[in-house]
């Protein structure tokens, strides 16, 4: 029997049916779970958290989501070992919840995904980013092979990675920096990064890797459609694709 | 050159307050209302008068059709109260306000303040207050709470 996956759907959420989109034609089964139903999240076997403004980000982006009840389930599915990937405001309740990186108690982030820098403006932006760790450090990406490249746009206010120094290290050092932020070429510096983002950091994992938190939205480059500049045979799908194989292997 | 503090509140329904009291109920903290304001912490050399009268007519502070300002006592938390910061926030550039600078301010520092009560009214007490704080209201990655 396939896996199956939950979309979340908080009060606030955007972006879930281009991420039910994506991850349907990666022949993943996958369908939408919206806030009142939280009590059939057990029976999922993996959870995806769309973009969106959870809660309106009220309080913070992401702070009220991470203690909502469906984020009670993917907290307990995470610690099952069950995948978890966050999208942009997903990645944010994430942090917000502690999965990611996962270097303190749940709940209590160590980390977030803050206001941009230096503009501390909106950033809409077509974007790389590149995978940093070896492949199979997170089951998300096992499926892709050493440092891909993934077209995305950012689309966010608050997506610099920010904490404090020992926390910075900790997940530079701890194998916690996903992906970075990258140029078409593959090649990496500030330029790059859109938001100011500490390390470069575009994607974070947790010491499992099972639960991977990514800002820039690869389901918005997933078909042809969403390429503006280029056909350079790239697509946010790999992504996706590489998605399914880990599930296939969980 | 003189330090004041306003605080801007909502005369209108406060959705994130309402917000912020069912979570932190969901937490077990014993709350009952929970109150939010923006702190302002203005370096100027205005008269009260001036500063007050300044910000009022700053439309990316102040909307007369929603907001009540009120000049502070003291520049710190009152009992059940805490304020969350920015780390690493600059004074002297947030008085740029957007855009729309105040003649004769030239450092602003800004809180969001959280009046949490217990039933009756009362503040609650200051490790109550510190759990919410740390439970939700602040993130210590890149704010700072002070109570």
């Amino acid at each position: 029997m396939n896996a199956k996956v939950a979309v979340l759907v908080y009060p606030g959420t955007n972006s879930e049916n281009e991420t039910l989109r994506a991850l349907l034609d990666a022949e993943v089964d996958a369908e939408l779970v919206h806030w009142s139903n939280a009590a059939t999240l057990a029976n999922f076997d993996a959870y995806v958290l769309p973009g969106g403004f959870a809660y309106e980000d009220r309080i913070r982006a992401g702070a009220i989501a991470a203690h909502d009840r469906m984020t009670d389930a993917v907290i307990e599915g995470a610690q099952k070992g069950k995948m978890v990937l966050g999208i942009c405001n997903g990645a944010q309740v994430l942090l917000e919840a502690g999965l990611v990186p996962g270097t303190g108690p749940v709940r209590r982030p160590t980390a977030a995904f803050t206001k941009n820098a230096p503009s501390g403006k909106f950033v809409c932006k077509h974007v790389y980013v590149k995978l940093n760790i070896a492949p199979q450090r997170c089951a998300i990406t096992a499926g892709l092979p050493g440092e891909a490249l993934i077209p995305a746009w950012a689309a966010h206010g608050e997506g610099r990675l920010a904490g404090s120094a020992d926390h910075l290290d900790e997940i530079s050092h701890g194998g916690h920096l996903a992906f970075v932020y990258a140029h078409a070429d593959g090649s990496v510096d500030d330029a790059a990064v859109p938001n100011g983002s500490a390390l470069g950091a575009a994607a974070l994992t947790n010491s499992q890797g099972n639960v991977l938190a990514i800002m820039p939205h690869p389901e918005r480059d997933a078909w042809t459609f969403n390429h503006p500049f280029s056909r350079d045979g790239r697509s946010g799908m790999t992504f996706f694709h590489s998605f399914a194989k880990g599930l296939k292997q969980q | 050159m003189s330090s004041r503090a306003l605080a801007i509140t909502l005369k209108i329904p406060d959705n994130e307050a309402f917000t912020a009291l069912r979570a932190l109920q969901r937490l077990h903290i014993p709350v009952a209302a929970v109150e939010r304001a923006e702190v302002w912490i203005f370096e100027s050399s205005l008269s009260d008068e001036a500063l007050v009268e300044g910000v009022r007519a700053n439309e990316t502070l102040f909307n007369p059709n929603k907001h009540e300002l009120r000049v502070l006592r003291d520049e710190r938390p009152r009992d059940g109260e805490v304020w969350i910061g920015e780390q690493g926030e600059d004074p002297a550039s947030r008085a740029k306000l957007g855009g729309k600078p105040l003649a004769g301010v030239t450092a602003v520092r800004r809180y969001t303040a959280w009046l949490l009560s217990g039933e009756e009214g009362a503040a609650l007490p200051r490790d109550q207050v510190d759990l919410a704080a740390r439970g939700l209201l602040c993130n210590p990655a890149i704010e700072k709470a002070i109570l």
